[in-house]
C-alpha cells in the first residue's frame, strides 16, 4: 500500500466512521425514549440535541468526507492540504460532541464555546477546499455547485454560533428567531441540497455510465437552488412572511423539478442497466421529495395559518431532512464507502490477483430491502406526526431506527470485505 | 519478447471494479508498442476525472511487470479520442446488460 493511498484513505475514513457512530448513537437515543422526542416541542434541549447529533454527527461529518473523498476525483488534483484536514476533524468533532453536551445539560456557555470551536473546524474545512478550487482552477457545475453549498455550510455555522452565543449574551431579541430560521435554510437547503446536487453531476452519469447526455439542467438546477436559498434566508431574516417564503419553496421545487429532468437525461444516455440500488433509490428520493414540494405548495395556499404552524415545520423538516436528504446520503453511502475501501485494500492488487467488484463488496439486495423499509418506517412516522396519533410516532420512528440501524449496519460491514 | 496479443490477453487481468469488465474488453486499451521489451500502452477512462485514475494505471503496470520479454511498461492516459460505449467489445456491452 503506497503512502499517498493511505493518507487518502484515512480522512474521509474518520469522517465517514465518525458520522456511522453519531448514526447509530442517535438511533439508540431515539429508541430509548420510543421515538417519544419527535412528539416534543422541537427548540427544547432534546429536540437540538437529537436534530444536531443527526446533521452534525451524521450528515455533515459524512459529507465532509464524501467531500474530502471525491474533491480530488473531481478536481484531479490532490487536496489542498491534508494536515488542515486533521485539525479541522478533531475541532468539528470535539466542537460538535461539547455542543451536543451543552444542549443536552443546557450548560449555555458549553454552546457558545463548542460551537466556536466546530465553526472553527467548518473554516478550516471551507478554507482547504476553497484553496483547492481555487488552485485548480477548474470552475464547472460541479466545482461551483460544491463551492456554494461549502459557503452556506459557513453560514450556517455563523447563524449558529450567534445563536448559541445569545443563550448567555441575549443580545438578538427577536432576531434570534430570525437566525434560526436562515440557519435552517442555509444548513438545510444551502449545504446538504446543493452539495447532493451538485456532486450528483459527476456521480450519476459515472454509475449510469451514461454518456453524451445532456447538461442543460445543471445551470438552471444550481440557478434555482441558490435563489430558494438566498429568498428563503432573506424572507426569514427579515421576518417577510409567507408570501415571500412561497417564492422560496416555489423556487426549490422547480430546482428539484430540473434535477428530475437531468436525472431523466443521464437515464436516456445509459449504458449500464443498474447504478446500484442505493442510487436507484435515492433517484426516486429526488422524484418522490418534488411531489411533496408540489403538494406543500398547493396546501401553504390553500391553509396558509396551517402552513406556519411548528407542527407543519416539524413534518416539513423530517420529509426534508429524512425524506430526502438522509435518505439520499444512505443510498449515496452504499456506493461511496465500498468504493472508498475497496480502493484503500484492493487497488494496489489490481492486475496481480483477482479482486472483488465493488457490487460484491456490499449485498445490493439487503441494501434495496432495507432502504425500503426504512423510507416506509419514515412515511410511517411523518403520518403519525400529521395527524397527531402517538402510537403511529412510536412504531413508526421505532421501526425507522431499527431498519436505518440494520442498513448502516451493512455498509459498515463493507469495512470487514 | 512478448508479443502484443500476448500483452494485451494479459491486460485482462486489470478489471474496473464498478462495471466488473476489463480495461480491453471495455475499450479502455488504445495501443500497445512493445520495441525490444519496452512496452507502452496507450489507453484512455470512461471519463476524465475517473476516480480509479490511478488505481487503473498502476494495474496495467502491475499486470505486465514480471512478464517475460517485458524490461519497462510505459503507461501513458489519453483523453483523445474520447472514449465512447461503442468502443466497448460485444461481451462488454452485453455484461452491462443495456445492449
Amino acid at each position: 500500500m503506497t503512502s499517498n493511498s493511505q493518507t487518502s484513505f484515512r480522512l474521509p475514513f474518520l469522517f465517514i466512521a465518525t458520522g456511522i457512530v453519531s448514526f447509530v448513537l442517535f438511533h439508540a437515543l431515539s429508541l430509548s425514549s420510543l421515538a417519544n422526542w419527535t412528539m416534543e416541542y422541537p427548540r427544547g434541549p432534546v429536540g437540538w440535541t437529537n436534530t444536531h447529533l443527526l446533521v452534525l454527527g451524521w450528515g455533515t461529518m459524512v459529507a465532509m468526507g464524501a467531500v474530502y473523498q471525491l474533491m480530488n476525483v473531481v478536481l484531479q488534483k490532490d487536496l489542498y492540504s491534508r494536515p488542515i484536514g486533521y485539525v479541522h476533524y478533531f475541532s468539528f468533532t470535539i466542537g460538535f460532541i461539547g455542543l451536543l453536551l451543552g444542549f443536552a445539560f443546557g450548560r449555555i456557555i458549553w454552546i457558545g464555546a463548542f460551537a466556536s470551536l466546530a465553526l472553527l473546524g467548518i473554516i478550516l474545512f471551507a478554507w482547504n477546499i476553497g484553496a483547492a478550487l481555487l488552485h485548480a482552477k477548474l470552475w464547472n457545475t460541479v466545482t461551483i455547485g460544491a463551492a456554494f453549498a461549502v459557503a452556506y455550510l459557513v453560514l450556517t455555522g455563523l447563524t449558529g454560533l450567534t445563536m448559541g452565543l445569545d443563550f448567555p449574551l441575549n443580545f438578538l431579541g427577536v432576531w434570534h428567531d430570525r437566525f434560526l430560521g436562515a440557519h435552517l435554510w442555509f444548513g438545510a437547503v444551502g449545504w446538504f441540497g446543493l452539495l447532493i446536487a451538485s456532486f450528483s453531476f459527476k456521480l450519476l452519469p459515472m454509475f449510469y455510465l451514461s454518456h453524451g447526455h445532456s447538461v442543460r439542467w445543471e445551470k438552471p438546477l444550481l440557478i434555482l437552488w441558490n435563489g430558494a436559498v438566498v429568498i428563503g434566508a432573506f424572507a426569514m431574516l427579515t421576518g417577510a412572511g409567507l408570501p415571500l417564503l412561497w417564492i422560496a419553496f416555489l423556487l426549490l421545487a422547480a430546482a428539484y423539478a430540473a434535477y428530475t429532468c437531468y436525472i431523466k437525461d443521464v437515464m436516456a444516455k445509459k449504458h449500464k442497466s443498474s447504478p446500484g440500488e442505493g442510487i436507484i433509490f435515492s433517484v426516486w428520493a429526488v422524484r418522490g421529495f418534488l411531489v411533496f414540494m408540489l403538494f406543500l405548495l398547493v396546501f401553504a395556499i390553500l391553509f396558509p395559518e396551517q402552513f406556519t404552524r411548528t407542527e407543519s415545520i416539524v413534518i416539513l423538516g423530517w420529509a426534508y431532512l429524512w425524506g430526502w436528504v438522509a435518505l439520499t446520503i444512505l443510498g449515496y453511502m452504499s456506493k461511496i464507502v465500498p468504493f472508498l475501501w475497496w480502493t484503500h485494500k484492493y487497488g494496489v492488487l489490481v492486475g496481480k490477483v483477482p479482486t472483488p467488484s465493488l457490487s460484491q463488496m456490499i449485498n445490493e439486495r439487503y441494501v434495496r430491502a432495507l432502504l425500503h423499509l426504512t423510507g416506509t418506517a419514515m412515511l410511517v412516522l411523518m403520518l403519525g406526526l400529521a395527524f397527531s396519533l402517538p402510537i403511529v410516532v412510536v412504531i413508526g420512528g421505532c421501526a425507522l431506527s431499527i431498519f436505518s440501524v440494520a442498513y448502516i449496519g451493512l455498509v459498515a460491514n463493507v469495512f470487514l470485505k | 519478447m512478448a508479443a502484443v496479443e500476448l500483452i494485451r490477453e494479459q491486460l485482462k487481468a486489470v478489471i474496473d471494479p464498478e462495471l466488473n469488465v476489463n480495461i480491453v474488453d471495455l475499450g479502455l486499451v488504445y495501443d500497445i508498442v512493445n520495441e525490444n521489451g519496452d512496452v507502452k500502452v496507450t489507453m484512455t477512462l470512461t471519463t476524465p476525472g475517473c476516480p480509479l485514475h490511478t488505481t487503473m494505471t498502476n494495474g496495467v503496470r502491475a499486470a505486465l511487470h514480471g512478464m517475460e520479454g517485458i524490461q519497462s511498461v510505459d503507461v501513458e492516459v489519453v483523453w483523445s479520442p474520447p472514449w465512447t460505449p461503442a468502443m466497448m467489445s460485444e461481451s462488454a456491452k452485453e455484461r452491462l446488460g443495456v445492449y
